[in-house]
């Protein structure tokens, strides 16, 4: 990977006309008056996963949801493509137009609407122009559901509440993956669920990205999930995006290390 | 999950089971109310002119009752509607003195109007609902009072011309609306509409959205603050053809008119089976909600029950209406 990384430093910037598909620069967020994260910097290829692993309150929420438009940077620029958004007009609904999706740790969904309700979450299609378009909807949601090889959701007019957690994290990632045609930020993905459905969310990834060129942000704790699954991996420790470890060139105890004592 | 479902009958049934049961709830409550009365009191109640009474007497409390379900459904309630009532139907009222019988639809405006004022404070200002609808039940009352100037504003159908000092509107078309069949049949079409509204558009789908987890709503971008203004003025709306239909029925438009009935709406709603948490919720069930409601004091004057004991046994059939059928096992924290 060395002459990957080399690349960079050869090509010149003028001619070489591919800017990253997402780069955050230096980007800073307080919460009455404490700093949650001081200089978050990172890029993001098209169809790669990169990682993002911290302590607790190191900053990696706070850095994916300043990315996602929860709230804007009190600091900082972030480019979509080459192109720097504009801070004061950065919102999720605008995020998600451009098709940035997140699948949160509590995963964010409607304990008791249907799966394609939750799926089609603030874009259900209409139909005369009042209702919601349900045909089309149970379609596109089996689809998703396929896509990801769910088999088990077998009525879509059941609230979600009555399917399993399992069951509930495919319905979350399939809207981020269905949406989120440029990058899907995870987080947490795999905390609440057994090996099993790790295996299965893990597999769903690799195959979207394979498939689709999907990029993803992945924030875990799970270092070995970390280094089975990103491409490359970005260490937070103090609101600071300290280092930056390739694919496979890092050991484990080492990025402990790096998280716990920011060296 | 088991322990909250081992209620009841829940010894010897199944949770998907006692949810069904749940489901009928309020229906297996109006047979059993009826029945009750029927023995009791046999003809006098089980008669046609009876019945015909209580399709008299049903269609306000539904139309507020439906009004309530809008609101309670996204988790938050309503008690200004009986001021609203009152409100909206001296604003018809006077909008007929003034435009002639077209003028009725202001007190729809009017209805609608109180509702968007407590949407906008409760979202905008973020005071909760309960506590804004509070100040607005005694704020839109007090208005009520200043513009009747404690007088009521009687609808006639022209036979009798009341005295100078009263204020009146001949208007027998409005008079026979208000009577048995046509009262009904403006309830049943209103009802149609409500249950189209409710259970079958994306605003319908959005209210029990806002009720499951309204957190979420905004997280993905959409915008929940317009959205319960929105909510507040189509209760209000509800509220205002109801006092059409209230004005329609009582002949006037009186300044006492509504007094505590926002408490008869939210115990039918409550009685057709609708968590006052939000999130769910049902058109029909609510309807047989108000209907039970108006029949047990119906049922209770012809058994000659005094009407403080009515009120007793109302009470008790609102705990006990919503003990068998609130599922528990669905409701994290009792407040």
């Amino acid at each position: 990977m060395s002459q990957g990384k080399q690349s960079f430093v050869v090509t010149d910037p003028d001619t070489h006309s591919n800017p990253p598909l997402l780069e955050v620069e230096n980007v800073s967020k307080s919460f009455g008056g404490v700093q949650a994260l001081r200089t978050g910097s990172f890029r993001l290829e098209k169809g790669e996963v990169i990682a993002v692993v911290g302590a607790n309150g190191a900053g990696k929420s706070t850095l994916i949801k300043t990315v996602a438009g929860v709230y804007p940077p009190d600091s900082g620029e972030i480019r979509i493509k080459g192109e720097p958004i504009d801070l004061n007009d950065h919102s999720v609904s605008r995020m998600r137009e451009r098709g940035i999706e997140v699948v949160y740790q509590d995963l964010a969904l409607v304990p008791n609407m249907s799966a394609p309700y939750n799926l089609f979450l603030g874009r259900t299609p209409r139909k005369w122009g009042i209702f919601a378009d349900n045909r089309s909807m149970r379609a596109k949601t089996r689809e998703v559901l396929d896509q990801l090889n769910v088999k088990t959701v077998q009525d879509l007019s059941r609230p979600i509440s009555d399917l399993s957690g399992g069951q509930q994290q495919s319905i979350a990632i399939g809207r981020a993956i269905a949406w989120g045609k440029e990058i899907v930020i995870l987080d947490e993905p795999t905390a609440a669920l057994g090996p099993n459905e790790t295996a299965e969310v893990e597999r769903m990834v690799e195959e979207v990205r394979d498939n689709h060129g999907t990029s993803f942000i992945l924030i875990s704790h799970n270092l070995e999930q970390v280094q089975r699954l990103a491409d490359r991996i970005i260490v937070i420790h103090h609101g600071v995006t300290s280092q930056e470890f390739e694919r496979g060139r890092v050991t484990a105890d080492r990025l402990v290390k790096a998280i716990t004592v920011g060296v | 999950m088991t322990d909250g479902s081992k209620t009841m009958a829940g010894g010897f049934l199944s949770p998907r089971q006692m949810e069904k049961l749940r489901d009928f709830v309020p229906f297996i409550a109006i047979a059993l109310v009826i029945l009750l009365f029927w023995s009791i009191s046999g003809d006098r109640f089980m008669s046609i002119r009876n019945w015909t009474f209580i399709a008299q007497q049903t269609p306000v409390l539904m139309l507020l009752a439906f009004a309530q379900l809008i609101v309670v459904t996204t988790g938050s309630i309503d008690i200004s509607i009986g001021s609203s009532l009152a409100f909206s139907a001296f604003v018809g009222a006077i909008g007929m003195l003034w435009f002639g019988d077209a003028g009725l639809l202001l007190g729809v405006v009017a209805g609608a109007f109180v509702g968007m004022v407590n949407g906008l404070v409760i979202s905008l200002l973020k005071i909760p609902s309960f506590v804004t609808t509070l100040a607005m039940l005694i704020i839109v009352r007090a208005l009520v009072i200043i513009i009747s100037d404690g007088t009521s504003i009687y609808m006639t159908d022209g036979s009798v011309s009341g005295g100078t000092n009263i204020s009146s509107v001949t208007a027998p078309w409005l008079l026979s609306m208000g009577k048995f069949p046509a009262i009904f049949i403006v309830a049943a079409v209103v009802a149609v509409f409500m249950w189209i509204f409710y259970e079958k558009t994306l605003f319908g789908q959005q209210l029990k959205a806002v009720g499951g987890n309204e957190k979420v709503l905004r997280l993905v971008g959409i915008n929940v603050t317009a959205f319960k203004i929105k909510v507040f003025a189509a209760a209000g709306v509800m509220v205002g053809i109801a006092a059409c239909v209230n004005l329609a029925r009582a002949g006037a438009a009186t300044p006492q008119a509504g007094l505590m009935i926002e408490l008869d709406a939210i115990a039918a709603v409550a009685l057709g089976g609708t968590p006052l948490t939000g999130g769910y919720g049902s058109v029909v069930k609510t309807i047989i909600g108000a209907l039970t409601l108006t029949v047990v004091r119906n049922g209770l004057t012809i058994a000659g029950v005094p009407p403080s004991w009515s009120q007793v046994a109302l009470g008790a059939l609102l705990i006990a209406a919503i003990a068998i059928s609130l599922n528990r096992s669905k409701v994290d924290v009792v407040k």
